[in-house]
């Protein structure tokens, strides 16, 4: 596990002193809010409809037990009990007060948490793979060069006022379980046939009013060379994109304006005339931050386990569990454990209190003091003896944390929209929770099989739904709440955007809607299909018709 | 009246900032350059009559707008006595960049000076990217820029200024050759 | 009509003008005939930035005896999220809320759109 130095910790307080101070200039009227918002913006604090919202940096995805600990604590201390993981793997917490941010920031800050740069027009936080570590497909542990971004990025002198926010995702595995091409940077590491580590370089994807996949602008660039890559990339990025139209100022637009290679062309010619010395990694440097990923050793065992199969073989529901929610892991004999904070009919990606420090405690015992957080809004134990998983799983249920259906039809993704934020058009939660509790029976569910839906309030897109098999964008319809459905979108390694179905429909209308979609799917479905790879093969017209047939 | 402040001394660890008086006339473009005396001009006319200004016996500097390049600068820096930078708004981070390159690869060792919606809450940033004279817009005194500039006892990552990052830091603790020791209490 | 709304500065909770002061009660603010008679509310409740944030105006209506704001987003702003009832002014639970989760709105939400920054 990832483990601060004194240097790390002296950052986070400068940091946590810095914004005491601002906040207090604030609160005297020395500063205006508008010259205070980048401020409070770069320290994670939004104001929402209700509070402040305070949005905790959780790199890489990666927690301690004390600091999963540290987050019940200050949710408890400084907000109603509970917070909200995001499909940017950080944690939001919806009624904190200005006045307490300063002392829940410092109170992060002695378990190596902060909420820095989580907002703000500036490089946010780096999101992997999140079976980093624990999963056999990768070639590295994505989570180093993760960290080694985070730091490059922390209060960077030149790239803290950028035309808009920044995001960076890395995986090391074919398999992309970080959608690394909707967003800005997306890396995906590789080893060339001489042991060599390279990154291919992806950039402009992103979500939003105009949905980009990241296109490759380097195939093979040395991974020695990344941060003064990046370097080049956001030097680029902060002189010549546009800085007239808010709408129009993220990389994926500059990059679309002129052209995949122009925009090639000028990182590479800024890569070329910058010393990399001063700023790429040395060897030293990356041996040290991957010695401080430390993970203790892993027991020998047998492949299979007699406890975890006699589980399966008397309970069904255990079963189903092992079935959605178990991954292999690269050591034999252990596994990787999704929690899923998706009971059906209640708020997709949230947790309480005693839930947190009760995965907490499973990570304690059973997963090596380490647990994760998933971009679907749910967490992970990633180091789980198959002995132990049985055990694993009674202690979830007991807490209403394995609900067995991580990638079916009731994982959904939905940001908080407008029951929370101001940005939103219209809800997204209790269209996540109608959506839930027409398919909450398990069997059907799992008949159905892998169907992810993505929902957001608006087109800032946070709830991912240009990347949904069923992606649904909430919007205002003269003042009322109107849904519109798109299709085949997905964020792994053949990503694509989804495709817009046909005219918006009230909430009332969207669960017979899918359940419509779903019919449709397993009348046709051939097999091994999921829902979407029906969807490519035979397009949107028969679903288009099962839905709009419905409502005329 | 705007009011100049200067660092002085070299390398981060020996910066001070005094008041400075002013210097320079900004000329725009519609009036004429006065005979005598120093100015700052606009890129265009220093790239129209850069020759004429730069031989006329007295210091030229020129004020960069956030949009314009200053490698088109590159054949005069040598010669400017200060580039000027605009901040159009505080929020625009374009000269950030600008005053790296120009610290960076093109070498320029005179005066870059912040003008323009310059606030002390971004002292640090001018700093590190090579700023060494600030018209502050929010009455900040010279005592509360170094202040602002100085926050951090530590640096993540390079930048124009000569402030060890934090890796260099820990490669010298390593090496047994760090006399700077972090502090051994938990922050 | 109109009623002045903003966000404490130090809490961030959503208030609406009464008479130079500021209440956490839709109910309780008070209410202008139309952006000229509110106008000089909201010069004044401007030139309080170190008590709120973003002050303007909203347009309400009265329902069944029962005044609420026209913006379906101003209600909930009014109320609280819809996920947890429990959470935020909806929480006391007295007539007045009753009435204004009851109530129908149509309009299309006014004047935050403008104000609404990245």
């Amino acid at each position: 596990m990832y483990r601060y130095d004194d240097f790390d910790r002296q950052m986070l307080a400068d940091r946590t002193s810095e914004f005491r101070l601002q906040t207090a200039r604030r609160l005297a009227g020395e500063i205006t809010e508008d010259q205070f918002k980048p401020l409070r913006l770069m320290n994670g604090l939004y104001l929402q409809m209700h509070a402040y919202m305070l949005r905790i940096a959780i790199p890489y995805g990666t927690l301690r037990t004390d600091q999963l600990r540290r987050l019940a604590q200050v949710a408890r201390a400084y907000d109603k009990g509970y917070g909200h993981f995001t499909t940017r793997t950080n944690l939001q917490l919806h009624w904190i007060k200005l006045r307490d941010a300063p002392d829940a920031i410092e109170s992060l800050a002695e378990v190596g948490l902060h909420a820095i740069q989580t907002s703000g027009n500036c490089i946010r936080n780096v999101t992997a793979d999140p079976y980093a570590g624990a999963t056999a497909d990768e070639i590295d542990d994505p989570r180093v060069w993760a960290e080694a971004i985070r730091q490059w990025s922390t209060v960077h002198p030149e790239f803290s006022y950028l035309p808009r926010k920044f995001k960076i995702a890395v995986t090391a595995a074919e398999k992309d379980r970080a959608a690394i091409r909707a967003y800005d940077i997306g890396l995906h590491l590789r080893r060339t046939r001489d042991g060599e580590l390279t990154f291919e370089v992806m950039v402009g994807g992103g979500q939003g009013r105009t949905p980009y996949l990241a296109k490759t602008i380097r195939e093979h660039l040395p991974a020695q060379r990344l941060l003064s890559y990046m370097n080049a990339i956001l030097r680029v990025y902060n002189r010549e994109s546009r800085r007239d139209n808010i709408h129009k100022q993220r990389i994926k637009i500059l990059v679309n304006t002129l052209g995949v290679e122009e925009f090639t062309r000028r990182v590479e010619a800024e890569f070329a005339a910058t010393d990399g010395t001063g700023i790429d990694l040395p060897d030293t440097e990356l041996a040290s931050i991957r010695a401080r990923f430390h993970v203790h050793a892993f027991e020998t065992l047998p492949a299979t386990s007699a406890a975890f199969e006699a589980a399966k073989a008397v309970d069904p529901e255990f079963a189903r569990f092992t079935r959605h929610n178990v991954h292999p892991h690269k050591v034999q004999g252990h596994a990787i454990v999704n929690v899923s904070l998706k009971v059906p009919g209640e708020t997709p990606g949230d947790a309480t209190s005693e839930q947190m420090e009760l995965v907490a405690d499973l990570a304690d015992r059973y997963s090596k003091g380490e647990a994760r957080v998933h971009y679907t809004q749910n967490l992970v134990l990633p180091h789980v003896k198959l002995d132990d998983v049985p055990a694993v799983y009674a202690a979830l249920a007991k807490a209403g944390l394995a609900t067995a259906n991580i990638d079916l039809i009731t994982d959904i993704i939905a940001c908080p929209g407008l029951d929370y934020c101001t940005l939103a058009n219209a809800r997204a939660i209790p269209v996540a929770q109608s959506i839930a509790r027409r398919f909450a029976d398990m069997d059907r569910a799992e008949q159905i099989g892998e169907l992810p839906i993505r929902i957001s309030g608006c087109i800032n897109a946070c709830g991912h739904h240009h990347l949904g098999a069923i992606g649904i964008l909430g919007v205002d319809k003269k003042g009322e709440e109107y849904y519109q459905l798109s299709l085949g979108g997905s964020g792994d390694e053949k990503a694509a955007l989804a495709q817009i179905l046909g005219p918006a429909m009230p909430p009332g209308q969207i669960p017979d809607a899918i359940d419509a979609m779903v019919q449709t799917y397993m009348a046709i479905r051939q097999d091994g299909e999921r829902f979407l790879d029906t969807v490519r093969r035979a397009g949107l017209q028969p679903f288009k018709e099962a839905v709009y047939a419905e409502a005329h | 009246m705007p009011k100049l402040i200067k660092l002085d001394g070299e390398g981060s660890e020996n910066q001070t900032a005094r008041w400075a008086e002013e210097e320079f006339v900004f000329v725009p473009d519609e009036e004429p350059v006065p005979a005598t005396g120093d100015v700052v001009v606009t890129v265009g006319r220093l790239l129209g009559e850069g020759d004429a200004l730069l031989t006329s016996g007295r210091r030229i500097g020129v004020r960069v707008q956030p949009h314009e390049q200053v490698e088109t600068l590159a054949y005069d820096l040598p010669q400017l006595a200060v580039v000027e930078l605009v901040f159009a708004k505080f929020r625009d981070g374009r000269p950030y960049s600008t005053a790296s390159v120009l610290r960076g690869r093109l070498e320029y060792r005179g005066e870059v000076r912040a003008i323009g919606d310059v606030l002390r809450e971004q002292a640090l940033h001018m700093v590190r990217c090579g700023f060494d004279a600030f018209v502050p817009a929010d009455g900040s005194t010279p005592e509360e820029w170094m202040a602002a500039a100085h926050r951090y006892r530590h640096v993540y990552q390079r930048a124009a200024d000569d402030r060890q990052p934090i890796f260099a830091e820990r490669d010298m603790i390593a090496s047994g050759l760090g006399h700077n020791r972090p502090d051994e209490v938990e922050a | 009509m109109k009623v002045l709304t903003a966000n404490n500065l130090e809490d961030g909770e959503a208030v609406f003008w009464k008479g130079g002061q500021w209440a956490v009660r839709f109910h309780d603010g008070e209410r202008f005939a139309g952006d000229e008679d509110a106008a000089p509310a909201l010069a004044a409740a401007e030139a309080q930035p170190t008590v709120v944030v973003a002050p303007y105006l909203i347009d309400v209506e009265e329902i069944d005896g029962h005044w609420t704001p026209t913006a379906f987003r101003e209600r909930l702003r009014a109320l609280g999220p819809t996920n947890h009832p429990q959470h935020g002014k909806q929480a006391d639970g007295d007539a007045d809320v009753e009435a204004l989760r009851a109530a129908t709105f149509v309009a299309r939400s006014a004047g935050r759109v403008k104000l609404i920054k990245r």
